[in-house]
């Protein structure tokens, strides 16, 4: 018995395993995988969770903003805009063409709608022209051909009560519906298609072409006429590219993160076994092979997972998408490489971070490994230090990503948009370690919570790290949202509101007189319509007038309508002197508030300053003029010349007194000259138009009610129009970031404490009743959410401050009520979630498991 | 032969004032089939003499060797193969991994050691029924009763060609019955030719052993012949 076992020569002398140890490695892995199942629903659902909000995000970022072309354009660089009513159209166009190379041609005539002030595109439009770049698309029918042929798209139809094989007129003309078409980049485009060269008689001509003006690129039509050129640059992608590959990073390493997360606890949790393992004589690969295996596992399922129900959801959520946007989005127009790449990386993450703790056990002593001791955390000031270097470098390549080549943004936005978060995450042990000072003093249960968290760095550390970023990736969605809103109102009208004008061109510039009987009559049709459609109020609204201008002549208006004889109304607008040349732009109508309206908004006339002459919620007025134009004749704002000591006539530079209460809506009567500028002017009122307040929004059929009570009586009425606005998805997505960081925290902290059991265990043996089991799971969560909440909101709030360094008061927009629900709201309902979820007597108090 | 020798082994855990001498020049030898037992008071450094003699835990000083090979000069992989081939551990309450079936947890210092699958699980239900557990072979931990993972325990850390059986307070969680009947397997691996080391508090139990080694603070104070108990009489001769 002299032989020892050491002596004797291996099997597989050098490595000495070989395959039957590996497997019986990986077997004994597959086991736990599948003991263990439940907490690996955990880290399985943080990883799809993670895949999935990636590809929704990526989808979302690519479509929702247009790509490659426009409504307007197509795909074409330039488009000058012909008037129609010149006689030598075919020889300007056939000498452009012969200039500018191949061009588009798009006739257009604008139809009047009855009884309302929008109109309708006739357009003429060959389909599948050279730049149309998907502006023209066949719903339904087919594309019509001839003279007596047309397509329309949905909203026309609705409109004008057409369906296909019904016939309309529009234009003195009559045509049979084939087809219903819409134009897939801007749904919202009311047209009608008649086949190429059928208008006869085109208001205006688009010309859509490749060309772009240079400097001293004159062009000249033979005719002599003018014409507008409009060019739109380069397609612009470089930005929707940025904003792709920023958040493709992110989402990458959210994932990672997580996977981290998850597998830091699943080590500390199995350290007991794998030291019990090392005992045994297991190498450290074998150690490292076990926790191998369960990432592999765990990545692979969870990419899968993720991928299907990401792409589950980004097909659920096109059709929403398509209605806020506004133009058609391919539901197969993912960024595929990227959604790929997520989905490997994904797996490789999971790998990646089962590997990292792994190593860790195998680097502490067996003993330490089999008392389940976590190793000593890491001094957090070198954490630290790292961090501040890392973002310091993250905030820095961000800052520099729009200079340089096109290769060179690309690499600087993914590693600033990876190293920002990462430098941010290096500081949570750091935070952990602040937390836990001030929370010395606390009661029993928020320092032992504390304490636990400085000790289990590793994993809470991670915890805190994903709570961040998922936190970070909320705040700096809100907080860009809240930027990129203007503060006004999107949209011309609320849905349960009606305007009803006196002028076809509205907000009217030029207001007809109503005779005292016309007046009669008219408020008796209104009064009646108010009636039909259950109206809570109908107020007649005002506009000013300089009774020594005159009444100005009738000039044509929109859809071939003619504006009628009327005064020429004040308003708000931008007026340019520079030299002999005066500019003027209108901003806002004035309407004058009268008593009725002051009462409509709830305004009170004696809150009004008398000295005030302009009263508005808007407070991007400033430096704006009160005009009224006193010129005698013709349609664009001249002014003449004018009797002396009236020159403020058309240029007063108003007093602007704030009331939140007045709307924003663009048609709304929203800015109000009161009736002391009227006087201190020596303005006019007259009567313009009428408000008519609906108990709620507006049916088609009774906006079809008031349009023929309008049309009978010679009035236009206008209703809010469907628009396309980014900002619910903007509020969508803040809302879902909250979810996404609240479940992230919930996962983590629910991670943390089935792994504290033991803890608690031991509490509840030393006395400690549910309430302190609580209050420790409480203030935990509570604890976690605060650090995470902290340092996301000051990440986002620091990379967006290197975006928007050129202009930084889109940032003086605070999100207010999105942070208090992060900064606030989030903590609380963790703590309070923490506080309920512990509730329950986990079973492993009552036996500590066989690990 | 002597499979186990320490020679001047200390441990300090930590440093500064939170210094601890675990072990202070602690020297013992054990031969083949030869049964110690390690006896002390509660932080007298039974359990840290345990592990450094089972190569878990590295001395702060002094000289280790199994079946005369120096385990300082060995690196971790070649330790681990020291441990998966000569050295069984028996833990007080600790020993069996989860997930894997009594035979499972036998076979798997074999299985690590390269052994195929077949033979490795043949050797484990050889070693289980060696020991009686031949019915429980198919059974998880959680399903067995602390008696008999103490059991299943032993027979793994004898299984193969074993010369070191280390067990820290093998029967601390048993009840007296149970203890003894751990004991006397431990004794019978040793009447095959094992050497062993046990750690108890219990002197009815040490009287199983051959020696008796006391510690305290660190230091063996004392190695006897253990005083002849009921049992060691009912033992049968070595
Ligand atoms: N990892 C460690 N870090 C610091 N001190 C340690 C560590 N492990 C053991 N000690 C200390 O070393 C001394 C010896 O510990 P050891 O576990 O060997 O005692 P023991 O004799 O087994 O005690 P018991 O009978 O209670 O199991 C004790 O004072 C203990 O506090
Ligand atoms: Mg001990």
């Amino acid at each position: 018995m002299s032989v020892l076992a050491a002596e004797r020569p291996g099997p597989v002398a050098g490595r000495g395993s070989g395959a039957p140890a590996r497997r019986a490695v990986i077997r004994w892995g597959w086991r736990l995988f599948l003991r263990e199942w439940r907490r690996h629903v955990l880290i399985l659902a943080m990883l799809a969770v993670a895949v999935a909000a990636t590809i929704v995000g990526l989808g979302a970022s690519t479509n929702a903003v247009q790509l490659k072309a426009d409504p307007t354009f197509g795909t074409a660089s330039t488009v000058i805009i012909l008037r129609g009513s010149d006689p030598r159209l075919g020889a300007d166009i056939a000498a452009l063409r012969a200039r500018i190379g191949p061009v588009d041609v798009v006739a257009h005539q604008q139809v009047a709608v009855p009884g309302s002030v929008s109109t309708v595109d006739l357009r003429d439009q060959a389909p599948g022209g050279r730049f149309d770049g998907g502006t023209l698309r066949l719903d339904s029918g087919r594309y019509p051909a001839g003279s007596r042929e047309v397509a329309v798209t949905r909203s026309t139809a609705r409109l004008f009560g057409l369906e296909i094989g019904s016939s309309w007129t529009a234009n003195g003309r009559t045509r049979r519906v084939v087809g219903i078409v819409e134009n897939p980049l801007d749904l919202l485009d009311q047209f009608a298609l008649v086949a190429p060269g059928q208008l006869a008689a085109p208001t205006s001509v688009s010309i859509l072409t490749d060309w772009q003006p240079g400097p001293g690129d004159g062009l000249r039509l033979p005719s002599g006429t003018g014409m507008l050129i409009s060019s739109r640059g380069k397609p612009g992608t470089a930005a929707v590219d940025a904003v792709v590959l920023a958040l493709g990073t992110l989402g990458l390493l959210f994932v990672g993160l997580m996977a981290v997360s998850g597998f830091t606890v699943m080590a500390q949790r199995r350290l007991r076994a794998l030291g019990m393992l090392a005992s045994l004589g297991a190498t450290d690969k074998h150690v490292r092979l076990v926790m191998l295996a369960d990432g592999a596992a765990v990545g692979i399922v969870g990419a899968v997972a993720g991928g299907v129900a990401g792409l589950a959801a980004w097909f659920a959520f096109v059709p929403t998408l398509q209605s806020l946007s506004g133009h058609r989005i391919d539901r197969f127009a993912l960024p595929w490489w990227a959604v790929g790449v997520s989905l490997v990386l994904a797996a490789l993450t999971a790998i990646g971070a089962a590997w990292w703790p792994a190593r860790s056990v195998t680097r502490m002593s067996v003993v330490a490994a089999l008392s389940g001791r976590p190793s000593r955390p890491q001094p957090a000031h070198r954490f630290a230090a790292a961090g501040a270097v890392v973002l310091a470098g993250g905030l820095a390549l961000l800052f520099f990503s729009d200079h340089g080549s096109e290769q060179r943004r690309a690499w600087f936005i993914i590693l600033g948009t990876f190293a920002t978060p990462v430098g941010l995450l290096l500081l949570a042990p750091l935070a952990i370690r602040i937390l836990a000072a001030v929370g010395r003093h606390t009661g029993v249960a928020a320092r032992l919570a504390v304490r636990d968290l400085v000790r289990y760095q590793a994993r809470s550390g991670a915890a805190l790290a994903s709570v961040t970023l998922a936190i970070g990736i909320a705040a700096t969605i809100a907080v860009s949202a809240a930027a990129s809103d203007a503060p006004r109102a999107a949209g011309n009208l609320p849905t349960d509101q009606l305007m009803v004008y006196t002028s076809p061109d509205t907000p009217s510039d030029q207001v007809p007189p109503l005779s005292p009987s016309q007046l009669q009559t008219v408020t008796a049709r209104l009064d009646a319509l108010a009636g039909a459609i259950h109206a809570r109020a109908v107020v007649a609204l005002q506009q000013a007038y300089s009774p020594a201008a005159g009444l100005q002549p009738a000039q044509p208006g929109p859809g071939g309508r003619t504006v009628p004889a009327g005064y020429a109304a004040a308003s708000l607008s931008q007026v340019t002197v520079q030299g002999h040349a005066i500019s003027i732009s209108r901003v806002d109508p004035l309407y004058v508030a009268t008593p009725s309206l002051l009462a409509y908004f709830h305004i009170a006339p004696s809150a009004i300053d008398p000295g005030a002459d302009v009263l508005s919620a808007r407070t991007d007025l400033g430096g704006l003029k009160i005009f009224t134009p006193e010129f005698h004749a013709g349609p664009n704002p001249q002014p003449g010349s004018l009797p002396a000591g009236r020159a403020q006539l058309w240029d007063v530079t108003p007093r602007i007194q704030a009331f939140k209460q007045l709307p924003l809506y663009t048609s709304d009567p929203g800015t109000l000259l009161t009736s002391g500028a009227l006087h201190r002017i020596g303005l006019e009122a007259v009567t313009a138009a009428w408000l008519i307040q609906a108990p709620g929004p507006l049916t088609g059929r009774q906006i079809q009610t008031a349009r023929a009570t309008a049309a009978g009586v010679g009035l236009y009425v206008e209703t809010a129009a469907k628009q396309a606005s980014l900002a619910p998805l903007r509020n969508w997505s803040t809302v879902v970031g909250i979810l996404l960081a609240l479940g992230v925290l919930g996962m983590t902290v629910g991670l943390i404490r089935s792994e504290t059991a033991g803890d608690l265990r031991t509490l509840a043996a030393t006395g400690a009743t549910s309430t302190t089991r609580r209050a420790i799971t409480g203030a935990t969560s509570g604890a976690l959410a605060l650090l995470g909440a902290l340092l996301g909101t000051a990440g986002a709030y620091a990379a967006l401050l290197v975006w928007y360094r050129s202009d930084l008061s889109p940032l003086g927009r605070v999100p207010v009520a999105n942070l208090a629900v992060i900064l606030a709201g989030l903590p609380l309902l963790a703590a309070v979630g923490g506080w309920l979820f512990a509730g329950r007597e986990p079973p492993e108090i009552a036996r500590r498991p066989l690990e | 032969m002597t499979v186990l020798e320490l020679r001047e082994v200390s441990k300090v855990y930590g440093d500064g004032p939170a210094e601890v001498h675990a072990l202070a020049d602690v020297s013992m030898t054990v031969d083949d089939g030869e049964l110690v037992a390690v006896m002390g008071p509660s932080g007298s450094g039974k359990s840290t003499l345990l592990t450094i003699a089972g190569t878990l835990e590295e001395p702060t000083r002094g000289q280790v060797l199994v079946g005369g090979a120096a385990v300082s000069g060995m690196s971790r992989n070649d330790r681990a193969r020291l441990r998966r081939r000569s050295i069984g551990y028996v833990f007080q309450d600790f020993n069996l991994l989860a997930g894997l079936t009594a035979a499972e947890n036998v076979s798997l210092p074999l299985e690590l050691d390269g052994m195929p699958g077949k033979p490795a699980r043949a050797a484990g239900l050889r070693a289980l029924e060696e020991l009686g557990l031949g019915e429980r072979a198919a059974s998880f931990p959680d399903e067995l009763s602390g008696g008999e993972r103490q059991r299943v325990a032993i027979a793994r850390a004898v299984v193969g060609e074993r010369r070191l059986l280390l067990a820290d307070e093998p029967s601390g969680a048993l009840d007296s019955a149970n203890g003894e009947a751990v004991m006397r397997l431990i004794r019978a691996a040793c009447h095959s030719g094992v050497g062993g080391v046990v750690v108890t508090h219990d002197a009815q139990l040490a009287s199983w052993a051959d020696r008796v080694v006391f510690l305290r603070d660190g230091r063996v104070v004392d190695q006897t012949a253990p005083i002849p108990g009921p049992e060691s009489l009912l033992a049968p001769e070595r």
